[in-house]
């Protein structure tokens, strides 16, 4: 493993991306990770531009910024925009309802329709960073224990914890390695 | 609350909502105190309130409200009232950006208050755990030095998310580097003695003592008189019980400066992070770079800037601030240098690039809205 795992997500207030961040952040101290979490946003809590950056490493970590991500969620084309041009041989997992990638990127691109299989098979599309979380454990698996990732998110979401548990297969699900 | 705080008086203000809610849950809990003012300007007067009642106060905003807590702030270091004031740095003039991280404030907390005759002291930690630590140590400083003391963060650093150690036993407490003081009583009758010493109990009302406080120029025993002598003997404390003792105050962290670097950088904060790494890699590229980090920035640390190099301040503004710190103490023939970014951290690979650039003898100013010659 490398000594320094980082994942940048990113998209729009409300779609749950701090939340993610938080969660993966979490379910990597519960693994004996050291973990950096930053987050960036605005003033609204709905719609605007939101980015979270955690780092994850067997050492203490000095810097918290991703630079070269190894796993980028795009929630959003604006996000796919903005941080794509950092991904070296990194891993996109975006949503194909929101983002349009750029094809000729040389760089693994996994499309999680998140938003739309939410629809379809929880009828309710809050369930969509659930969806892309199941995704982000598929594809770090051989980093982040899945079992320890799906506890975590449960502890950390209170509420509708059936439809979540779903939410999070379907996700995984989607990914093969 | 590891050490001891016992009531929390705030306004909410992002990105230090946060600190006033994990406060109103857990303090009850341990029969303390939380406090939801109608604005900071009153949630400041409260906390020096609770103090004054004896209580180990504090408070947490960001610069738009750390501006309305000028007034009070005023009140604790003229009346010497213990307490510890989180500023938590956002982008600012004004309101700014709420969720990004800015350094503006650094003059600020040195001044938070008008009318100059004063020292204020202020810890700056660049991680969780840090804050942490240094929480309790500025519980710790406030109490000996009956002043208020500003705990500098940022966004970063308080809206953000770490893995951190919370000792539980005294000796892990210890081994970490806490260290606690009790509240004490001043006993009166002569409770602002005009003397450089620190350990002298504040003003507690309601202890049988009897009290006095007041925002004038005080006599010895607090009642106002307002003749230049008093006011000259209540400045030389409020500035040389500081002055005199900031070795109990100074702390610090550097990295590589045994054998002469070619270019020292300076950053505190959560700007520090990204350079320590830019500067640990430099290092293995072969390049002679060493870090200097404050972690109290105020009184600020002179005695580290005695290396000659080129100094390299690394802020997260535009305009340059301790930069202006780094070229009053630094050796008078030093090459001193600024790189500002704010609302961001500076990438490790913009840094490479200022370092790579300085090294060569490039002047680093670019004219324009993306970095003006400081």
């Amino acid at each position: 493993m490398k000594d320094r795992i980082e994942i940048l997500a990113s998209g729009f207030g409300g779609q749950g991306v701090v939340r993610l961040g938080q969660i993966v952040g979490t379910a990597a101290v519960n693994q004996g990770f050291r973990v950096t979490m930053l987050k960036s946003h605005g003033t609204e809590q709905r719609g605007g531009y939101v980015r979270t950056q955690v780092v994850l490493s067997k050492e203490e970590i000095d810097s918290p910024l991703v630079e070269d991500p190894d796993f980028f969620c795009s929630f959003s084309s604006a996000a796919y925009k903005q941080f794509g041009h950092m991904m070296k041989d990194g891993v996109v997992l975006y949503d194909p309802a929101m983002v349009e990638i750029d094809e000729s990127k040389p760089f693994r691109q996994i499309a999680v329709p998140a938003k739309d299989m939410a629809i379809e098979k929880l009828g309710r599309p809050i369930y969509a960073n659930i969806i892309m979380l199941g995704a982000l454990s598929a594809a770090a698996c051989e980093i982040l224990d899945k079992e320890n990732m799906l506890a975590t998110m449960l502890s950390i979401i209170p509420k509708f914890k059936d439809e979540n548990r779903n939410a999070f297969e379907i996700g995984y699900g989607m990914v093969t390695s | 609350m590891l050490a001891g705080c016992n009531a929390f008086a705030g306004y909410p203000i992002t990105p230090a909502t946060e600190i006033a809610e994990a406060m109103s849950v857990n303090l009850p809990r341990i029969g303390g105190y939380y406090m939801q003012a109608e604005d900071e300007c009153a949630a400041m007067h409260l906390a020096i309130g609770a103090s004054l009642g004896g209580m180990k106060a504090m408070t947490a905003t960001s610069g738009p409200g750390f501006i309305l807590y000028a007034d009070p702030y005023g009140w604790a270091i003229g009346c010497e009232i213990p307490l510890v004031v989180l500023n938590s740095q956002r982008v600012g003039p004004v309101s700014g950006i709420t969720g990004a991280p800015g350094q503006g404030e650094f003059y600020n907390v040195r001044y938070p208050t008008q009318g100059g005759n004063y020292e204020t002291i202020v810890l700056a930690p660049n991680s969780a755990q840090e804050a942490m630590l240094m929480t309790v140590e500025a519980f710790y400083l406030s109490e000996r030095f009956r002043t208020p003391v500003t705990i500098l963060a940022d966004q970063l650093i308080t809206d953000g998310f770490e893995d951190i150690s919370v000792p539980e036993t005294d000796e892990e407490k210890k081994a970490m580097g806490m260290r606690f003081m009790e509240r004490k009583a001043h006993p009166g009758p002569e409770f602002y003695p005009p003397t450089d010493e620190i350990d002298i109990p504040p003003v507690v009302l309601g202890v049988g003592t009897k009290a006095l406080c007041s925002d004038w120029t005080p006599t010895e025993e607090g009642y106002d008189i307002e003749t230049v002598e008093a006011q000259h003997k209540h400045s030389y404390r409020m500035i040389y019980k500081i002055r005199n003792h900031k070795d109990i105050i100074s702390r610090h962290e550097t990295l590589f400066l045994d054998d002469e670097p070619d270019i020292i950088v300076v950053a505190y904060g959560s700007a520090s992070r990204t350079v320590k790494t830019a500067v640990k890699k430099a290092r293995e590229k072969g390049q002679k770079i060493g870090m200097i980090r404050p972690i109290s920035v105020w009184p600020f640390p002179d005695e580290l800037f005695q290396y000659k190099a080129k100094y390299l301040s690394v802020e997260l503004d535009y305009d340059g601030q301790m930069v202006r710190e780094v070229q009053r103490a630094a050796p008078g023939d030093s090459e001193i240098h600024f790189f500002g970014k704010c609302g961001e951290l500076p990438t490790v690979a913009e840094l490479h690039e200022t370092f790579d650039k300085l090294l060569s003898g490039e002047q680093l100013s670019r004219i324009g809205w993306e970095r003006e010659a400081w």
